[in-house]
Formats: structure tokens, sequence, C-alpha cells
């Protein structure tokens, strides 16, 4: 099926800045929420798995209801989850589409990875010292 | 134990300046007047002990000499270097990284880009009608939030500036002020809002041409709905707006991350133009960071241009949409970066992260953020507000001294952005 992507700040996030490594911001920033009638309409059950595919790229993020979201639309907090699928396209403003990204998104039987997961597939190290 | 009071939350751009600390030796155990967000950077865990460095695919330790020496030595060998975040720093940092971005001819940019940027397009187009946030809080008897939501971002906004402040010159505020917003989604704010406006996805263009439409006498022209809003609601919004005696619109990255972009902000200013010719009414951006105003106006005032400054050739130059880091990124045009007081690993697309990767990076942060797994090189900085202290401007554009509550062996941001600068200098026989 297919959505817009909104993606914003949210407290938890806000309060993980700081251990970005750590369970607490894995979990908040991989979180797709998304209206409840979407989510049977996907077949999907709260607290499964989704895919969310754009011309960016995809990314496994686990389904949370949203009664507060229009339908068609989900929403992801910042973090890299979100950004493994916005286009880097900025239209001459600097500034990618954040707000407003069509995305695909279909059920999955795949694991989330964490953000240092993430990195690590592309290439990054993580520092393991202190 | 030491108590320490009014202390500046170095996290949002609200910069609250009446937190108390409580400190044990050379630790802050508890905060009081902070929200949870601040809470959380203060007694911040897990910084980097020492400076790193990645050799032969490995983290090794190094020294502070030893990591200046590795950042001169990145940067001079740059072509077109980016120096990238400053809104997590202190103006003085920031003056410094304007002075090494001349020497290098590289791009300067800060999180603006990413933030309130389109905000800035808008206002070298219309002008900004701003006030500060006292004026606000003693006089608004209405307020608008349009596209953002303080209670997650800013979350004492409502309650020492707005909704939940008592004002000098209003009669229970509480009761009496009024607050409209607007957003695509029902969140936490539109939930204590007097009258929630729901527009659909890049529909905010279209609705604020609507309610200036209605308010220069041709809300005859309204069709039933606008954007998913009804005609109705329009109309009583515009009502709201025309007779309050003192209007603020804030807004946030809802309208400048949305289709539109900046012409979203020109239309909003121009909205509070219509409306000043019936009532008082001002504008201001939410802006994130605690300093990311700061970072525009020391490179306004050093540079001519806010953000995005390229000195590539010799002189600054700046067209947002080509200078900015995201496009510099993207294009791939940039072989050496530097890192300071942001996290682009976490919110920037996937191009520019690969990008990030595949080219010399340096980060100066005192946390291991989401950047570092990418970077060669990370210098741990200490924390404005914490144990360094400088300037940063709120988001209304009030600059606040942030003091710091004690002393530590970390270098500030100031510090070690100077030593690589001299350093250079010296390189360089400048
Ligand atoms: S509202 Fe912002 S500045 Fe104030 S305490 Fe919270 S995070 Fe800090």
């Amino acid at each position: 099926m297919k959505f817009i992507l909104n993606t914003g700040r949210t407290i938890r996030q806000g309060k993980y800045i700081e251990s970005k490594l750590g369970k607490g911001y894995a979990e908040e920033t991989s979180r797709c929420q998304i209206h409840p009638l979407d989510l049977l309409e996907l077949g999907v059950e709260e607290g499964e798995n989704v895919l969310v595919k754009s011309e960016a790229g995809e990314v496994v993020l686990v389904a949370v209801a949203d009664e507060g979201l229009p339908k068609g639309m989900v929403f992801v907090s910042y973090g890299i989850h979100c950004n493994s699928i916005i286009s880097a396209s900025t239209h001459g403003t600097g500034m990618p589409d954040y707000k407003i990204h069509e995305v695909e998104i279909v059920p999955t039987s795949e694991d989330r990875k964490t953000p240092v997961e993430l990195l690590e597939q592309l290439g990054g190290l993580r520092y393991a010292g202190n | 134990m030491q108590e320490i009071k009014d202390m500046v939350c170095p996290f949002c751009g609200c910069l609250c300046d009446d937190v108390t600390l409580e400190i044990d030796g050379d630790r802050i155990v508890s905060t009081d007047n902070c929200c949870t967000i601040g809470n959380a950077k203060f007694l911040g865990k897990h910084r980097l002990k020492n400076p790193i460095k990645k050799v032969n695919g490995k983290w090794v330790d190094i020294t502070y000499d030893e990591a200046v020496d590795t950042a001169v030595d990145i940067l001079l060998d740059a072509d077109r270097p980016l120096l990238f975040g400053w809104s997590g720093t202190h103006g003085e940092a920031q003056c410094v990284g304007v002075h090494m971005n001349e020497i290098l001819g590289g791009v300067i940019d800060s999180t603006t880009s990413v933030c309130h940027g389109p905000s800035i397009l808008a206002i070298q187009e219309v002008g900004h009608p701003g006030c500060t946030l006292g004026q606000v809080k003693n006089r608004a008897d209405l307020i608008i939030y349009w596209g953002c939501n303080p209670i997650e971002a800013h979350p004492r906004h409502m309650s020492r500036y707005t909704t939940y402040a008592d004002g000098y010159f209003l009669d229970n505020a509480f009761r009496n002020r009024k607050v409209i917003v607007v957003d695509v989604r029902e969140t936490e704010t539109a939930n204590v809002a007097d009258e929630f406006i729901r527009i659909k996805p890049g529909g905010d263009y279209a609705v604020l041409s609507s309610l200036r439409a209605i308010i220069r006498g041709k809300g005859d022209m309204i069709p039933d709905s606008v954007a998913g809003v009804s005609r109705t609601q329009l109309m009583q919004v515009a009502e709201m707006c025309r007779t309050c005696s003192f209007g603020a619109l804030f807004f946030g990255v809802g309208l400048t991350m949305a289709k539109g972009k900046y012409k979203n902000i020109r239309n909003a200013i121009e909205l509070v133009d219509d409306l000043n010719r019936h009532t008082k009414f001002t504008l201001t951006p939410m802006r994130g960071h605690w300093n990311v105003y700061g970072a525009n106006e020391v490179f306004s005032w050093m540079t001519g241009y806010p953000f995005a400054v390229d000195f590539c050739r010799g002189v600054a130059f700046y067209n947002p949409g080509e200078t900015s880091a995201v496009d510099v990124l993207a294009r791939k045009e940039c072989d050496a970066c530097m890192v300071i007081a942001s996290d682009p690993g976490a919110h920037f697309p996937r191009a520019c992260v690969e990008q990030m990767r595949d080219i010399p990076l340096i980060v100066i942060d005192p946390f291991q953020s989401l950047t570092t797994p990418l970077a060669d090189l990370q210098i741990p900085a200490a924390v404005t507000g914490i144990d360094a202290e400088g300037t940063a401007y709120r988001m209304d554009g009030i600059p606040i001294k942030v003091k710091k509550a004690m002393d530590s062996d970390y270098p500030s941001d100031t510090e070690i952005l100077t030593r690589i600068y001299d350093r250079m200098l010296e390189v360089k026989g400048l």
C-alpha cells in the first residue's frame, strides 16, 4: 500500500539524543505510527514488522497504531531509520522532503535493525571502548 | 552537595534560563525546572574519554595533540571541505569555525539548512515581523502553533511563554488566551488547543492563502473546503485572528519541510502582514537546537550570509540548494568533512551518509553519536552549559550567556577549534 511518510521530533527521541547507541533510542526511532484502519487493510497487527520502501531505499520498522494520524500517512520519529528511505533531493532549497515522502509499505517477517547495525551495514565501525 | 540556580538549558531553542542544578563533586545529580529532555541532557553519561582515531579499520585512543595534527592534515589536504553542524555549540566556537573556513576555502553550513533554512529564505524575501518571547508572554491573547508540536519538541514553550504562562498585561491569561493548532496530524499539542485545524498533507499554502483572502474581505471566493478544512472553520479562525489584541504565530518544520518549503513561510509572513492592518500580529520560527539562531547570527555578521556559506571563490558566496550541506554531500562534491555539535549520521538522507563514509570525516562531540561509526577521528569536547560556557541566541534572537556549572579536563569547542586553526595557520605560514 502507498503512504505518505512524515517524520518529526518526539519527546522520547529527544531524551535519548545523547545515548543514541542505546536500546531506548533504537526502539523509538524504528516505530512506524500508522492509523488503525490502515493496519487492518495492510493485514498487520500492532507490534508486527513492516517493510517501508521508497525510491531511496528500504527499512524494517515495527507498526504502532496511532489514531491521531490521518489515513494514508505514517509517522516515524527522526533518526537513521527514516533517513534510510528519504531522498537527498532538496528541489533547490537545501531541505529534503522530511515531511512528505511517498513510500510503499508491506508486511514482512524480517527483523528490525538497530541504528548501529544499519551503520555497520553501510561500512561504519562502532567504537567499543569507554 | 551544591545547588546552582539560574542555569541555562542547552537543548532546545527555548533556552530556559531558570534551571537549578544539584551537584555532587564533578557530577550533576539532579535538575529542577527542566523538562524531560533538558533533564536527560544535564544528566547525560558515557562521554568519550579521549580522542579516537580509526587506524587500519580499528579505533585507537590518541592524545589531543595527535588529534589536532590529524584534523589539520585532513582539512589542509582537502580541496573542498565541508564544515557542518554548529547549532549545538556556543557563538565563540562558531566564530573560529568561520575563520577556519575562510582559510580552507570550504563550505560552512549549520543544521539551519535542514530545519529553518526555508524560513530564512522567506524572511530574506519579505522580512520578519517578529518580537521577543517576553512580549508574547505578557501581551498575546491569541497563539497559533502551525506545523509544530511544542509539547514534544519544545516542552516548556507553552508554560514559559504562552498557554500556561501568566501575562503582565492580561487578566486571567490561562483562560483568556486562545490557542489555535494547525497540523496534519492530531498531536499532543492539538489536544490542548481551543481550535484545531487539520490540514491535508501539502495543503498549508492553500489554507494560508484562504485566510489571507478572508482577512482582505474576499471570503466569498473561498470554496466549501480547502485542503480538508471547512469554509466555516476558516471564517471562524480568520475572525479570531482579526479581532484579537495581540496575536503570535509560531511555526515549525511542519511548514519548512513540507511541499512548498519557503513559499509556505512567505505566505505565513504575508498573512501576518495582512493581519497587522487590523491588529498586532507577530511571527516566530520554533528554532530547534539551542544555538542554531546563534549560528545564523555569527555567520551573518562575519560573512553576510546566515548559513550555507561557500568560500571557494575566496569571498563568501551563498546559494542554498547548491551550497547547503545535503546538496554538497549528495553531489559527492566535498572531499573531507568536519562535523561539530550535530549528528548528520542520524539526520541526513542515506545518500549523504554514504558520502560522509567515503571521505575523511572529523567529528567534534562529547558523545558517541551516529556519525561516530562513519568518522576517522573524533575529538571529545566539554559540554556548553555543564563544563564550558559561551553565548547562545534564543529562538527570538535574544543572546543569553550560557554559564558552566563546573570545571573539567575536557577542552571546550572553542579551545579545540582554536588549536586546529592556529596550527593550520602555522603550517600554511600565515
Ligand atoms: S524546553 Fe528546551 S530549553 Fe527548556 S528545559 Fe526543555 S529542552 Fe531545555
